[in-house]
């Protein structure tokens, strides 16, 4: 999936700095300040963004050590009726920190080495397959290249490119669903 | 294995490509150019004063007699070049004194499709015998004059779309509306026949090197555009590699050169609303001399058409339904179309759109080359149709 918003941010802060801004009028001093700020809000978004996720888990972190100091310390006098739902969300919170472990970089990457690797093996078994061999890699990749041109249809729908945009499903429908 | 940056390609790397995918001498030279060049600086807004100062350099070295720029404004239309139009105050030759409206069409820093200046004024000075093409006037080959290469047109009268007309970006999905459809459709395939029967031989056309008949031709274009995947593409998919083995173990024969405009579609024609007419065709710039199937196949291509009123045919281009398109250019050419070519350039032409909209949009915008980066992110969304269909024609002849 290439239309990624990091590609498109970094697209519309060119396209305001380099052609719409300098069409603002000079004398609309509020449309001058509004076209600066979607610049800075969007250099911001930019900036932050490859760290956001980094960002929430080292908050739940921290919360999640706090929280368990703060039922440690209220049992240790004879206390703890008062944190049962605290210390319930702190195991919560420790369970969703374990599971969230890789950056969305690392799993970005790791998509993008599979995909060359995929390519790579298919161009060495083309020269080495029998035709039975060759046919069933062909039915594999046609078949993964299916749910995959189905779920990236579905994400850009709404752009506007699809002949009939009622036959694709919404994206929501394609993936796994999840909690929370 | 050399380690591939992308974005700062090395001297071997841009070697291995070289001799990895060997192509017509013109596009060697703008591939190995573009790579060069990349790791340099994005594309930085021109000013209409530094292209009318470029343009005043450039018509002093043509023009003896005194001549005067006027009434210079930018044109939109099209996501690979930047353009802007003008009056040229000037003694025409054959004509006296003469207030002609022309057109700069200058590239950005990297584009969407990377192709040759000299190759697109040699195609159109040539086809101006056969179809209503703007007149070339000067050509500025490797940035001389302006900031990069640019072409300078005589301006031709006409729009892409009715004036009341929706459509996506780059003509794609046009509507050209039901009155429209027929005469413009008559003409639409009529130029194209008239394209592929002509007689290239006597134009110059030095820019081109001239395949054999059999498969050069398609292997030539299979190395371009298997090319620019590997120099642009952020990440492999592997339905494209898919494709291009498929589309190497394919390749149809010709016995006959013709030649293609490649990029034949809605959206790249100008017409004249009052008497219906194409008044001119652009965008020549993918232009090469091959088979004919390929400009068919292209411009029936499922993703360049939208639905007529009645929601169930699909009109070519917007503008005939398929069978249509290929009873009429039969008719017109004396051509005869094999249906099995025409599916394997539908397959052909699915990649280069993958190629195309996936790797070469991203990479140009990715380091911010080109005066309409929002405009190539945005098209990356027609990716994944065009993957839709590649993958399903892909199905049928597995």
């Amino acid at each position: 999936m290439e239309v990624r918003p990091e590609i498109q941010i970094r697209a519309m802060i060119k396209a305001m700095v380099d052609v719409v801004l300098p069409a603002v009028d000079p004398e609309q001093k509020m449309a001058q300040e509004q076209a600066r700020l979607v610049i800075g809000t969007l250099g911001l978004i930019a900036s932050r963004l490859p760290v956001a996720y980094r960002f929430d888990r080292d908050q739940l972190d921290r919360y999640v050590s706090l929280s368990h100091e703060l039922v440690a310390l209220d049992k240790a006098d004879g206390g703890g009726q008062t944190v049962s739902k605290l210390e319930s969300l702190a195991e919560r919170g420790a369970d969703v920190l374990q599971r969230a472990r890789a950056e969305p970089s690392e799993l970005e990457s790791t998509v993008f080495d599979l995909r060359a690797e995929v390519s790579s093996l298919l161009q060495s078994l083309h020269k080495s397959s029998s035709p039975e061999k060759w046919n069933k890699v062909n039915r594999l990749i046609l078949d993964a290249s299916k749910m995959e041109i189905d779920r990236e249809r579905a994400l850009v729908v709404a752009m506007g490119f699809e002949p009939k945009p009622g036959s694709i499903p919404p994206i929501e429908s394609l993936l796994p669903q999840v909690n929370g | 294995m050399i380690a591939v940056d992308k974005n700062r390609p090395s001297p071997e790397w841009i070697e291995s490509l070289r001799r990895r995918y060997p192509c017509e001498k013109e596009m060697d030279r703008v591939f190995t150019r573009k790579l060069l060049r990349r790791a340099g600086p994005g594309y930085s807004p021109v000013s209409l004063q530094t292209l009318c100062d470029s343009l005043q350099n450039l018509l002093k070295t043509q023009l003896d007699a005194p001549f005067e720029i006027r009434e210079p404004r930018w044109l939109t239309g099209g996501a690979s070049k930047i353009q802007m139009a003008f009056k040229l105050d000037w003694s025409q030759p054959g004509v006296g004194r003469s207030l002609t409206p022309m057109v700069v069409r200058m590239e950005p820093a990297e584009s969407i499709v990377e192709t040759s200046r000299l190759r697109e004024y040699q195609i159109i000075k040539g086809v101006s015998e056969i179809l209503p093409v703007p007149p070339v006037f000067w050509l500025d080959e490797h940035g001389k004059f302006f900031p990069y290469p640019a072409i300078v047109y005589g301006f031709a009268e006409g729009v892409t779309k009715p004036t009341s007309g929706v459509a996506n970006v780059s003509g794609i999905g046009l509507n050209f509306g039901p009155a429209l459809r027929k005469p413009l459709g008559k003409q639409y395939v009529e130029h194209l026949a008239k394209l592929h029967t002509w007689d290239w031989s006597k134009a110059d056309l030095s820019a081109f090197d001239v395949p054999a008949l059999g498969t050069q031709a398609i292997e030539w274009h299979l190395n371009w555009w298997e090319r620019v995947w590997e120099e642009d593409s952020n990440f492999d998919i592997p339905l494209l590699r898919l494709a291009a083995l498929w589309l190497r173990d394919n390749m149809p024969s010709i016995d006959r050169i013709s030649l293609i405009h490649g990029d034949y579609r809605a959206g790249n024609f100008l017409f004249t609303e009052h008497d219906q007419r194409i008044s001119a065709w652009l965008d020549w710039e993918l232009g090469y001399l091959g088979d004919f199937h390929s400009d068919v196949a292209y411009t029936t291509l499922p993703y360049l058409s939208h639905y007529a009123e009645d929601g169930k045919t699909l009109l070519a281009s917007g503008l005939m339904p398929v069978e249509e398109i290929y009873e009429a250019y039969e008719k017109a050419s004396g051509l005869t179309i094999n249906q099995k070519t025409i599916d394997y350039y539908h397959i052909f032409q699915a990649y280069r759109s993958g190629v195309i909209i996936i790797a070469t949009s991203y990479r140009p915008a990715r380091n911010g080359k080109t005066h309409q980066d929002l405009l190539l992110a945005w098209i990356m969304g027609l990716g994944y149709s065009s993957n839709g269909y590649l993958r399903d024609k892909l199905e049928e002849v597995a």
